[in-house]
């Protein structure tokens, strides 16, 4: 039962990054309208299966008049970007450090550990202030700024792990053989640690998408027009008392991703680390 | 002649953090020992959990750096070889063959690793691997695998392809046979000194079972605290053990016959401790024939009867 009910998230949440993915790509060819087009004369238009709502806006229309349906398809773009792109950086820069002070230990890992000690005292929301302070907002500000500051949790699993697996007979075994280093590092270490941090991929997946919300939410994130989640609902949050969806709807969208992405990492890790372990 | 491996008076100290206000203890895990193994000897190592047999396997192999002293084979020092000659030398079969082979990696690959490390690829690779996986005794068709789909003496099994494969002249067998299953145990030691004999191998075997030791080895060393206590041909040492250690890890072991108990062996219930030697003769807050002069006198190794004996009272 609870077997089965394990497989079911991971299943579901499959389903919903693919399928959020999916439509993030296809973007251009499946929104009905131009999400950048204003129409002031069909502002707040509501959804088309509420009362007054229209066929042709099918989540109806926001303060300016633009279709809700096709920005909200394109938010899917920039949530996803942003999810990708930071964790491919930050993981490079987590996976290395970890690795690195991990295997070789000694005064090397206590230079590593100074490294994560720093950034871990370092706000997040207070840097990305300054960045945009200094350098204005925009996409590759967000991803640089989360790619180069979310990358602890990856250096601390990957140092956890390795430090594991490096006292195993299999690396013992490496080295007699006359494995170099790098060779032992990337076939030997890195092979029995990934599914760990797959599972930190996924959560700093979620957390990267939340802090852009955040960030533009704020208005230090993603500069408007383009259509991200956090912006829209920083926009929406002005008239949430009269029409509640413009601000429902992308935070469901928000919610529904997280838990697709916490979902998916969570059955990755079962499946993975049970699969090829005796 | 020279040996095939010769040990000169190795030591290696391990420092242990105690906590920040305490000092760091220092652990003497194997202290001050020589031997040598002829060319396709097999040379047995026994002794109790702790005495650093596993320690100086990993010194002879070049996988810890000694603190000194040092360690030679085939006359050149180890210390001096870079690893791809090291491993075209000696080559280690370990304990445990569930933590020994990768588990992400197939079969196939992971016999083959030696000789990718040695730059040999390709079709000669392929032929050398698959004709190791025959020789150890499994099937082809096993390359495609992974480890988690073999048993124990399988993956033994391609433990010792993997140390052969090279064609090493020497393996250290690191307690080989303890971690499987009785009825697969004589096969693997079956193999192993088939082995030896049709390759002209040497054998550092290690193990704390008395039985496989004398089965395999030609000569025997006893460890006990790091130092070896006594040395002799495996013969003399199972018919007349000289030293007291000796008599009693001899007689520790179980009867076959029911009822009988487990034997008192007069070892008494103090556990050697690594970190704190007790001075003199090491052995002697153990020993049943200790004398006051044992705990002031440390013992040189003597020959006794073809006997390397360390005991002032042999």
């Amino acid at each position: 039962m609870a077997f089965q009910l394990r497989r079911l998230a991971l299943a579901l949440g499959f389903v919903i990054v693919i399928g959020i993915a999916l439509v993030a790509l296809l973007a251009p060819w499946i929104t009905p309208q131009d999400p950048f087009l204003q129409n002031l004369d069909a502002r707040m238009a509501p959804p088309s299966f509420m009362d007054g709502g229209t066929a042709a806006h099918f989540l109806g229309t926001d303060q300016l008049g633009r279709d809700y349906f096709s920005r909200l398809i394109y938010g899917a773009r920039i949530s996803m970007l942003i999810g990708v792109l930071v964790v491919v950086c930050s993981g490079l820069i987590g996976t290395t450090l970890g690795v690195v002070g991990g295997f070789f230990g000694g005064r090397i890992d206590a230079v590593v550990m100074f490294i994560i000690t720093c950034r871990l005292s370092i706000p997040l929301i207070l840097v990305a202030l300054t960045v945009v302070a200094f350098v204005g907002s925009s996409l590759t500000v967000v991803v640089l700024t989360l790619g180069l500051l979310l990358w602890e949790r990856f250096a601390v699993v990957a140092r956890t792990t390795t430090m594991q697996v490096r006292n195993l007979d299999y690396i013992a075994a490496a080295w007699a053989a006359g494995c170099s280093r790098p060779y032992i590092l990337l076939r030997e270490v890195l092979p029995n640690i990934v599914h760990h941090l797959i599972v930190v991929a996924t959560l700093e997946m979620a957390l990267a998408i939340l802090l852009e919300a955040a960030l533009s939410f704020l208005g230090l994130g993603v500069p408007p027009p383009l259509p991200s989640w956090g912006l829209m609902i920083a926009e929406a949050k002005d008239y949430m008392y009269f029409s509640p969806w413009v601000i429902l709807v992308p935070g469901i969208a928000l919610f529904v991703l997280v838990l697709g992405i916490n979902l998916l990492g969570d059955g990755l890790r079962d499946r993975l680390g049970a699969t090829r372990d005796a | 002649m020279t040996a095939a491996i010769e040990v000169r008076d190795a030591t290696r100290v391990f420092r242990q953090s105690t906590g920040v206000f305490s000092g760091d203890r220092l652990i003497r895990a194997v202290d001050g020992v020589s031997f040598s193994v002829e060319s396709g000897g097999c040379l047995g190592i026994v002794g109790e959990s702790g005495c650093g047999k596993s320690t100086l396997a990993r010194l002879i192999l070049g996988l810890l750096p000694t603190t000194s002293g040092e360690v030679l084979v085939e006359g050149q020092r180890l210390a001096d070889m870079d690893r791809k000659a090291r491993a075209r030398l000696i080559q280690p079969v370990f304990q445990d063959p569930f933590s020994s082979l990768n588990p992400r990696r197939r079969i196939r690959d992971i016999v083959a690793m030696p000789l990718q490390a040695q730059g040999i690829t390709g079709r000669a690779q392929a032929d050398r691997v698959e004709e190791m996986l025959v020789r150890v005794g499994l099937p082809g068709a096993i390359g495609d695998r992974v480890p988690a789909q073999l048993s124990g003496g399988q993956r033994q099994r391609v433990a010792i392809a993997r140390a052969l494969v090279l064609r090493p002249r020497i393996v250290v067998c690191d307690e080989p046979t303890s971690a499987l299953d009785v009825s697969v145990q004589a096969q693997i030691l079956n193999l192993l000194d088939e082995l030896r004999r049709d390759l002209g191998l040497t054998y550092v075997f290690i193990s704390h079972n008395l039985a496989v030791v004398e089965h395999i080895s030609d000569r025997v060393a006893v460890m006990y605290l790091g130092r070896m206590v006594e040395q002799a041909g495996t013969d003399a040492l199972f018919a007349a053990p000289k030293h007291p250690y000796t008599q009693a890890l001899l007689a520790s072991v179980l009867t076959p016959e029911p009822g009988l108990g487990v034997p008192d062996v007069g070892l008494g219930d103090l556990y050697p401790d690594p970190a704190n030697v007790p001075p003199g003769c090491r052995f002697h807050p153990r020993c049943k024939l200790a004398q006051a002069r044992c705990a002031l006198e440390a013992p040189v190794p003597r020959e006794v009867a073809g006997h390397r004996v360390e005991c002032l009272l042999v």
